[in-house]
């Protein structure tokens, strides 16, 4: 006896009750894929082979702070420490604020060895550096505005009170490619010069160097009038995730709810389906069926409903965010969103679990029944 | 003729594994909705709730917020004695110059920093927020480096409570008081005399004034006056307006609520016509009986259709009973337009209940629209000679 053959046909008995229930799950399996994506993206760690040797000095006070320009030399002198690069968030609004992207001030010498997991063709960089009105945009944010090279682009200056006009120069791709980089020395320009940088992003030699630069930056400059603080790349990240509040307590709540509706929905379709199985579940015994069997293949049947619906609400929410564009509708919030397949393997896992534990209750109940008791059953 | 409401009453008690299974799941859908919407409810309404509709707000033209605003002294000179600005019972102007810093402080949750907006503001800032009020201590003397700090910041952050000391700028400041502002944004901040903060801070210039109109009509002209000014290079909104603006930080978490919301709900209701597909499949004979009976197949489309409704409603009350609990919880998130914390509760009001149950209602709908039409259209003769 081919048991998958038979729990297939069971499955497709009540066509209808299996297609709903299937949607069903997988509808609520595409929005924990979706929690989970929120979770895993905003966690992220900066990806390419020395993105561990980067630090980020910033101002002790806040962010909103900034720093002398005269600490790039004094940083430079720190040993261990390779590259410095001055990037300043400008928060430039390109039209109208819904269009919001993240823009940059920076060094244009030292940005792609500073971030050499974002390349660009050599002509194009070495057209970014000798133009001091020129930019470059990632790949993802010229495709949304439908820029081309030797566009002009202007930025209105929230933070700063200027508005700057640039020069589209460059493309660049990479992993995050939603951001705007431009000259700082313009920037400086037309602000008067007040030498004043938002960040120093440093690349060390090695990583055994790093928690000595931390040690000895701070040091530096404390007790002066601007102290920093620095840290990793990776602290300076989970620092801001940080800032949004405890989102991961919100998720992992509604995760719950959701999984734990799964379970509900699952087991009432079971529930269901067997207490009108209970004559066949009789007669398959008097043929001979032990009690474990008939229970393995109620449980089997669950699980594969569970899974089917897994697999289409995780696939599902995977094709669904690499068609829909997260970044655009979140003011920016999320440059990447994908559903990684670790997330998938997840949820389908989950989901057969919820289908083993649904049925249980119902499938036990039932394989426990005396075959005269479950035949005088109404069906 | 109509079905009477107690047949699906029964009928739902019969069944009850499936009513209750059916009724949870509606109702964790509602509470999660619920939920979300509060939360976002809450945050929108510490920023609605802020502002007092005769002040005006006067910033840098091309700033949205005061964080990254600049005043001089010599426009604030100009606004002061514009025509239609209040005098209190002394006669003078009813302004107030402001610093805005902001401070990176460690959350008592997780360590972590966040920047907490610090407001430098003389006496006049004072009454021109009626709803700040202190709860405990007293408030700071200028000259002494003292500070006093909403409430739910030093519920939230390390070394800001009563009496503790924090370091900033270049002194370390003395917390002498606790205020509450009436769950606005000014709860989130702490206060400090304006000219020792930009003293600290070297900001020789203002980063925002504060003004009240004397009525609707001169905060109008005063709004167009300054923001028209082209020597000021400032603008002037209303502060209800300035602070309805930063309610848009709360877009986010409506937007993935309202998705998943609706994704759920669909996926609930999917279990809910699965719920009613059964009934109606057991219940084929029933069906026959009453329309022997003489109702007919509308009536017995509408008994089952208010079934299902009534599995809805149910769940939809199950849903505000598991949300309610969340009412008042305290959290915060920052508001990355003014870059600085925002502290707020959830709120559940009656009107999003109703919303809850409102949804409910619609998932139980949808989830008997058809078995109900599939009840309603099956043959008498059949139904009888079925089982």
């Amino acid at each position: 006896m081919n048991h998958l053959h038979f729990i297939w046909k069971n499955m497709v008995r009540n066509r209808r009750r299996t297609v709903l229930t299937v949607l069903s799950i997988g509808l609520s399996l595409f929005v924990l894929a979706t929690l989970m994506t929120v979770l895993t993206e905003l966690n992220r760690e900066p990806e390419g082979e020395d993105t561990h040797l980067r630090l980020v000095v910033r101002r002790a006070s806040s962010l909103g702070d900034r720093l002398p320009e005269a600490y790039a030399a004094k940083l430079a002198r720190v040993p261990g420490v390779r590259i410095v690069h001055a990037l300043t968030w400008f928060g430039g609004i390109y039209i109208d604020e819904a269009n919001f992207f993240a823009n940059f001030a920076c060094d244009p010498d030292t940005l792609f060895p500073v971030f050499p997991e974002n390349r660009i063709p050599p002509e194009q960089l070495k057209a970014f550096q000798k133009e001091r009105t020129a930019a470059v945009a990632g790949r993802k944010l010229i495709e949304r505005f439908k820029w081309r090279l030797g566009d002009r682009i202007t930025l209105q200056g929230t933070i700063y009170p200027v508005d700057l006009e640039f020069v589209l120069r460059g493309i660049y791709t990479g992993t995050d490619e939603t951001a705007f980089f431009f000259h700082r020395a313009y920037l400086e320009e037309s602000l008067g010069r007040p030498g004043k940088v938002g960040t120093f992003w440093l690349k060390a030699a090695s990583a055994a160097d790093i928690p000595r630069i931390m040690e000895a930056v701070d040091t530096m400059f404390k007790n002066s009038d601007a102290e920093t603080k620095t840290e990793t790349e990776r602290a300076f990240q989970l620092g801001f995730v940080s800032m949004m509040g405890n989102v991961k307590t919100l998720v992992a709540g509604i995760s719950s709810v959701v999984v734990f509706t799964i379970l509900l929905v699952t087991a009432n379709t079971m529930a269901m389906s067997i207490r009108e199985r209970a004559r066949e579940i009789a007669i398959l015994k008097t043929l001979g069926f032990g009690r474990r069997r008939v229970l393995a293949i109620l449980m089997a049947e669950s699980a594969a409903i569970a899974l089917i619906g897994g697999a289409l609400g995780t696939v599902g929410a995977r094709l669904f965010f690499s068609v829909v564009d997260v970044w655009r509708y979140t003011q920016g919030m999320f440059p990447i969103f994908i559903v990684e397949p670790s997330t998938i393997l997840l949820g389908l896992l989950l989901s057969v679990l919820i289908g083993l534990a649904s049925a249980a209750f119902p499938a036990f109940r039932v394989s426990h029944l005396t075959i005269a008791e479950a035949l005088r059953r109404v069906g | 003729m109509a079905i009477p409401l107690s047949y699906n009453l029964r009928n739902m008690r019969v069944r009850a594994f499936s009513t209750v299974m059916t009724t949870l799941s509606i109702g964790l859908v509602v509470a999660v909705f619920i939920g979300v919407m509060a939360l976002a409810r809450g945050l929108e309404e510490a920023f609605v709730a802020t502002g007092v509709p005769l002040n005006l707000v006067v910033l840098r033209q091309g700033s949205q917020v005061e964080t990254s605003s600049v005043v001089t002294r010599d426009s604030l000179q100009v606004i002061k004695y514009l025509p239609g600005v209040a005098v209190d019972s002394e006669g003078t102007p009813l302004v107030s110059p402001e610093v805005i810093v902001l401070l990176n402080l460690s959350k008592r949750s997780d360590g972590q920093g966040s920047n907490v907006m610090v407001r430098g503001l003389f006496a006049k800032g004072f009454k021109l927020r009626p709803q700040v009020r202190l709860v405990a201590g007293r408030l700071f003397r200028p000259g002494l480096r003292e500070i006093i700090v909403g409430r739910s910041i030093a519920e939230r952050f390390q070394n800001a409570g009563l009496g503790e000391m924090i370091r900033f700028g270049r002194s370390r400041w003395r917390i002498v008081g606790l205020f509450e502002a009436g769950r606005t944004a000014f709860d989130s901040e702490v206060w400090a005399d304006a000219s020792e903060l930009g003293d600290d801070f070297d900001r020789p210039d203002y980063s925002s004034v504060l003004l009240r109109a004397e009525n609707a009509s001169a905060l109008r002209a005063m709004e167009r006056r300054i923001s028209d000014d082209r020597r000021l290079h400032l603008k002037a909104l209303s502060e209800p307006a300035y602070y309805a603006e930063q309610t848009k930080t709360a877009g986010p978490i409506k937007i993935l609520g309202s998705f998943m919301a609706v994704m759920m709900a669909i996926g609930a209701s999917f279990a809910a016509m699965n719920t009613m597909y059964a009934s109606v499949a057991r219940r084929s004979r029933e069906i026959g009986v009453l329309r022997v009976l003489g109702f007919r197949s509308g009536s017995i489309m509408l008994s089952f259709l208010t079934e299902s409704l009534l599995l809805g409603f149910a769940g939809g009350v199950v849903g505000c009973l598991l949300a309610l609990p969340i009412h008042g919880i305290t959290t915060g998130t920052t508001n990355f337009r003014t870059f600085s914390d925002v502290s707020f509760a959830f709120r559940i009001t009656p009107d999003l209940l109703l919303r809850g149950l409102g949804f409910s209602l619609v998932m139980g709908g949808l989830g008997g629209l058809l078995p109900a039409r599939l009840a309603s259209r099956q043959p008498m003769v059949d139904t009888l000679r079925e089982g």
